[in-house]
């Protein structure tokens, strides 16, 4: 078949009129002429598009709603039933974010908090912070006392009972117990908001409340608390705080027979050996003490 | 694009769809198997198919997937049968100006034979030759509908038209 292309435009009614008869000058193309025109008139049988639609309709409806049931009802119920057990365990998950540190009597923990700011928590002491908070605030609750090592940042506040320690990054060490509110500064410089007064505390300087009687002491050199090398120091502190930090360090309860525990004592106390502390502790108040298992007593060896 | 998966999904939409393409749609089943209940079978089956499958089909491939479907089903179902295709009552001839007995029993006669023709064409130059001449589609419609290039279309048609040409000026 010669002019193969030609005839396919031909038929896909690319050419002129006259491009046909030229076409037809150069071939007899009488059949396919007429193949053209008769295969044309052919039909194919005719559908009412309508009434296919309708019955097609009929048909398929039925099997749209059968699936919109299996499929809908049960997968929402699946859903539902997810959705229902992540909701429950994610509000326990997210709202329960706040972290709690404890330690107890004669221990000391080291934590490290999410901005690698350290703490080390002293004997029978508690820390908490809220996790999920943690970048905006880093605000903390403490009952007892800690040394803290703070990297720069935020504003880092300690929020005790007695008062409210505001820094930037430093290292400070804060003392909260009963009717005792202690902080010392170690480097940098820290906020001491206590009854809506606020100090600046330069680094060598203690913040000190003894039953709501406040004083500032540039009273020591050290670089860390004495309690993290295991002695408790202490510089004209009430006996009765001091006796209070015995009983920390050591599992014991101490009781005093005719004792001043008001008066004050300057000095260390070690936390490895309980008789060599018991004994730096009574020997400059010039008194005497006596074990009985856990029992301490102390009394006036003057007096007796 | 996404608008037009949801439309289809959309009963509106598909019936536009449904009845722009359901005529072509059983023509061309109808050029495979040669049986109009058959090809109705294969339409609606087809139809079904994109309803159920509506948010899965791009809007865009929609008719393409219809034929595609179509013709699967066919050779899934359909055992072949032979495609007489039937003329249209009012059909001139081809020359209009001649009414003697003689040219118009010869041009029955080309008929009978172009019907036998048809027939004897395989199916996929069959559907390409009678999509093109009955339902008037280009090349390039038919290449898309059926997925193929047009190249392959051309060659379907030039075969079909050799055979058709070669059967009648035989006999």
């Amino acid at each position: 078949m010669k002019n193969e292309k030609d005839i396919l435009k031909w038929f896909n009614n690319e050419l002129s009129p006259k491009e046909i008869e030229d076409l037809k000058q150069t071939e007899n193309l009488e059949t396919l002429d007429k193949i053209a025109h008769y295969a044309s008139q052919m039909q194919a049988p005719q559908v009412d598009v309508q009434k296919a639609l309708e019955e097609f309709k009929t048909r398929k409806l039925n099997k749209k709603e059968t699936k919109v049931k299996s499929l809908n009802l049960s997968t929402f119920y699946k859903v539902a039933a997810v959705l229902v057990v992540m909701l429950t365990s994610s509000y326990f998950l997210f709202f329960n974010t706040v972290k709690s540190f404890e330690t107890e009597i004669a221990q000391t923990e080291t934590l490290l908090l999410p901005d690698n700011s350290e703490v080390i928590l002293n004997a029978q002491s508690k820390l908490t912070y809220n996790k999920k908070n943690w970048k905006n605030k880093r605000d903390l609750n403490l009952d007892g006392e800690a040394f803290f090592k703070v990297s720069k940042g935020q504003k880092f506040s300690v929020i005790t009972d007695a008062g409210v320690v505001h820094v930037l990054g430093t290292q400070f060490n804060v003392k909260e117990r009963d009717n005792y509110f202690e902080v010392h500064c170690y480097e940098g410089l820290v906020s001491v908001t206590f009854n809506n007064e606020t100090i600046k505390l330069p680094p060598g300087k203690t913040f000190r409340v003894i039953n709501n009687s406040v004083e500032i002491n540039d009273d020591f050199s050290a670089n860390s608390p004495s309690w993290m090398q295991k002695e408790s120091s202490f510089a004209k502190v009430p006996l009765v705080q001091v006796i209070d930090e015995l009983q920390r360090q050591y599992d014991i309860k101490i009781s005093t027979e005719n004792v001043d525990t008001t008066q004050l004592f300057t000095g260390t106390f070690t936390h490895s050996d309980k008789n060599i502390a018991l004994q730096s502790v009574t020997i400059p108040l010039k008194l005497s003490y006596k074990i009985d298992g856990k029992k301490v007593v102390f009394y006036n060896y003057e007096g007796q | 694009m996404d608008s037009n998966k949801e439309s289809l999904c959309e009963e509106a939409y598909f019936n536009t769809f449904y009845k722009d393409h359901f005529q072509s749609a059983n023509n061309f089943a109808y050029y495979k198997c040669g049986d109009q209940t058959s090809a109705l079978d294969l339409v609606q089956d087809a139809f079904s198919k994109i309803w159920e499958n509506c948010s899965s089909i791009d809007f865009t491939k929609a008719k393409t997937y219809l034929f595609t479907t179509v013709n699967n089903l066919f050779l899934n179902t359909v055992k072949h049968q032979k495609v007489v295709m039937n003329y249209a009552k009012a059909a001139p001839y081809i020359d209009t100006n001649n009414e003697s007995p003689e040219y118009i029993l010869e041009e029955e006669e080309f008929k009978k034979k172009l019907q036998n023709a048809i027939a004897s064409l395989s199916d996929i130059q069959r559907e390409v030759f009678l999509m093109n001449r009955i339902d008037g589609k280009k090349y390039r419609e038919i290449a898309e509908i059926l997925d193929i290039s047009q190249k392959a279309v051309e060659k379907r048609m030039s075969g079909a038209l050799k055979i058709l040409r070669e059967q009648i000026e035989n006999i």
